[in-house]
């Protein structure tokens, strides 16, 4: 993916910039807050990284308004220090997508964003998702392994709902909480780990190859085994 | 030194002097008019009376009626004189004509030669037939001492109220300046930092008694305050640093050390997980100065706390199944109340995530009830070994650790998170006993603001309460 960042700290900015062209993306960094709109106008981004405090008392905040005025539908992420609830409220206000408080861990941004730059593939339509020979049917809400019928709970559904549309991607547990419980704070326990090995059970049998991975000091991934 | 007191006091004898005077003032006038100019009319009438007698009897005649009169008189207060037309005595009892009556006829008080003495009197100067002068006059000299006492004893009296009036004065002025001067002498050493200072109080509900009285809660108020930032910036020193310290030690040894492969790679991890630790704290720490503000309380909206504790229930559900313990949730219905949802499910979380840990088996129960009154409740029960009656207020102190949970993950914050929540809505944290096993219980009313009865977290007492002693001996 393509992607522009907005963030005044060197320090901060360089661990994006490397973390992300070590995963293979393509990224442009800017500290001035003015120039966004030009940047957003020359090239097409997959999404836009924007830090709400910047330079000469530029919030980030005025800058999506801006982008949003100008009919730029790119998702945004914004990324501030500022961690009360009403400045994440107001930062989706605003126009952003998703919101992430500083300090965070680098493999949280990427998934996020993983999550922003592709959340469409056929969302809205499709009656049901599919991810190797795991089937969910959203209308009469049944999952299938193969042949074999998977009876989950209410919520046991809307978590692996969540995992299957964001298959081969990387899940955090924070967006776990957010997207599934609608949870937007830190628990400070393993529960969500308890909850995912119990959807696991579920979904492999012993004889069946494994779908949810987990990703050491990340989240987990749905992938159809290859 | 200028004082309030003595200034009051000063006010206070001044009206006393003037109201004194304004007192004497119609006695004084009344004295004149009626004593005085009556007392000119009698002479006036025995002017007339002699005039009539020399009339009738000529010089003689009226010479001899003048002797009769003066030998008659006892008090000897009558002054009468008659003269020829060259002012000698022809007459009477004084010696000679006074010189400071004037020659033509009128009434005049003028100092005199009288009886050997020198005396006021007043006259009354007729002119006769013939160059005859006639002086009727009374001697004042009986008069003086009553209106010498007069004036004495109105002086006396102001006297009197002006010595009064600064006594009083000067004692309000004392006791006042006592009582303010203890209040500065606090004030003060509470300005160097002595917080232990209260103000002398004496029950008798005078104005600054009230006052000191009101002092004193606000400096109870200061001192828990200020106890608490003490309290706390220790714990943030202790509980910040502990982390700090480690992950500076294991980067510096990393840095010296340069271990290579796996084991850079596990003591980074390690690093990462020391600073996450940090920031966790840190999280709890603005989460609870955001509660703390009141903002929240803006965006309250109705709230069901049986759908927000039948989700906190079902979340962790698994977790307490993993441990053995059946975590039940019972609900009479909705119970709504105004509130902020999140908030709400962070505070059961933690108190259910506490059940969990404290309670190593048996049945956690997460209740909600609506009151009649509307008040909503929502407690979490266990069955674990509950928290000794002494530690029960302290729990909730930011950072607060008891032994039990010495060893096991947690900031310290959990309850205080709780406790919070818990005053933005109104209401107040509640930790009872069950004997064994814990009982927290959360009392909201449905407006959000404080039912007075609940303003105070309270712990309640229970005769099976764990023994402090007993508990810090059990193992973490």
């Amino acid at each position: 993916m393509r992607v522009l960042l907005v963030e005044d700290n060197e320090r901060v900015a360089q661990f994006i910039v490397s973390g992300l062209q070590d995963a293979g993306h393509a990224i442009d960094h800017t500290a001035d807050g003015n120039d966004v709109l030009s940047w957003a106008a020359r090239a097409a981004y997959d999404v836009i990284i924007v830090d709400r405090m910047l330079p000469g008392q530029v919030d980030g905040l005025a800058i999506i308004q801006a982008l949003r005025k100008s009919e730029q539908r790119t998702p945004i992420l914004i990324l501030s220090a500022l961690a009360a609830v009403d400045e994440r409220i107001r930062g989706l206000r605003a126009g952003g997508d998703d919101y992430l408080t500083k300090p965070f861990a680098f493999e949280e941004l990427l998934a996020r964003l993983d999550a922003l730059t592709r959340r469409t593939p056929g969302d809205g339509r499709a009656t049901w998702l599919e991810v190797g020979d795991l089937r969910m049917d959203l209308l009469t809400r049944k999952v299938t392994r193969a042949q074999r019928k998977i009876a989950l709970q209410p919520r046991e559904f809307k978590l692996l709902e969540y995992l299957m549309r964001h298959a081969d991607q990387v899940v955090t547990r924070t967006m776990l909480l957010e997207n599934v419980w609608d949870y937007h704070f830190d628990p400070q326990t393993n529960v969500v780990d308890v909850h995912v090995s119990r959807l696991r059970q579920k979904i492999e049998s012993d004889a069946e190859p494994p779908l949810l991975r987990t990703v050491r000091n990340a989240g987990y991934t749905l992938t159809a085994s290859a | 030194m200028r004082s309030s007191a003595f200034t009051l006091a000063i006010g206070y004898v001044a009206v006393g002097v003037v109201a004194l005077f304004l007192f004497a003032a119609p006695l004084w006038y009344a004295w004149r008019v009626t004593i005085q100019d009556s007392r000119t009319e009698i002479l006036s009438a025995d002017a007339q009376r002699l005039s009539d007698v020399f009339r009738r009897d000529g010089a003689a005649g009226l010479q001899k009626f003048i002797d009769t009169r003066v030998a008659m008189q006892i008090a000897n207060e009558r002054i009468l004189l008659l003269t020829d037309a060259a002012y000698h005595r022809v007459a009477g009892n004084l010696a000679g004509w006074p010189s400071a009556v004037p020659a033509t006829a009128g009434t005049y008080t003028v100092p005199v030669e009288f009886d050997g003495r020198r005396t006021q009197a007043v006259f009354v100067h007729a002119s006769l037939p013939g160059g005859y002068e006639l002086l009727v006059g009374r001697n004042l000299a009986r008069f003086e001492p009553l209106e010498r006492r007069f004036w004495y004893g109105l002086s006396a009296a102001a006297g009197a109220l002006v010595l009064a009036g600064a006594l009083i004065g000067a004692l309000t002025r004392r006791a006042l300046l006592t009582r303010i001067h203890s209040i500065r002498r606090t004030a003060s050493a509470i300005v160097h930092g002595d917080l232990s200072h209260r103000l002398p109080t004496y029950d008798n509900g005078e104005e600054l008694d009230t006052l000191s009285r009101m002092i004193n809660g606000m400096l109870d108020q200061i001192e828990q305050l200020v106890h608490g930032i003490r309290n706390v910036s220790n714990s943030i020193a202790h509980d910040l640093r502990t982390p700090l310290a480690e992950l500076r030690s294991r980067l510096e040894e990393l840095s010296r050390g340069r271990p290579s492969g796996e084991r850079a790679v596990a003591e980074l991890d390690a690093a990462v997980a020391d600073v996450d630790r940090v920031i966790h704290i840190f999280n709890a720490l603005l989460r609870l100065a955001e509660i703390d503000t009141g903002m929240r309380r803006a965006g309250f909206l109705q709230v069901d706390a049986a759908e927000v504790a039948a989700a906190a229930v079902e979340f962790y559900l698994p977790a307490a199944e993993l441990k053995g313990i059946t975590l039940l949730f019972r609900s009479s219905g909705t119970a709504v109340l105004s509130g902020d949802r999140l908030l709400l499910a962070q505070a059961l979380g933690n108190l259910i995530d506490n059940a969990l840990k404290y309670a190593a088996r048996g049945i956690v129960t997460v209740e909600t009830r609506q009151r009649s009154d509307g008040a909503v409740e929502i407690s979490v029960s266990d069955h674990g070994p509950g928290i000794c009656e002494a530690e029960r207020p302290r729990v909730v102190e930011r950072f607060y650790r008891g032994d039990r949970s010495r060893g096991t993950q947690g900031s310290g914050l959990g309850l205080s998170l709780v406790e919070a929540v818990a005053k933005l809505h109104g209401s107040a944290l509640e930790l009872s006993d069950r004997g064994p096993g814990l009982r927290v219980v959360l009392t909201m009313a449905l407006s959000g603001a404080a039912p007075t009865a609940l303003a105070e977290s309270r712990a309640t007492t229970s005769p099976e309460a764990p023994a402090c002693a007993q508990a810090s001996k059990s193992p973490g």
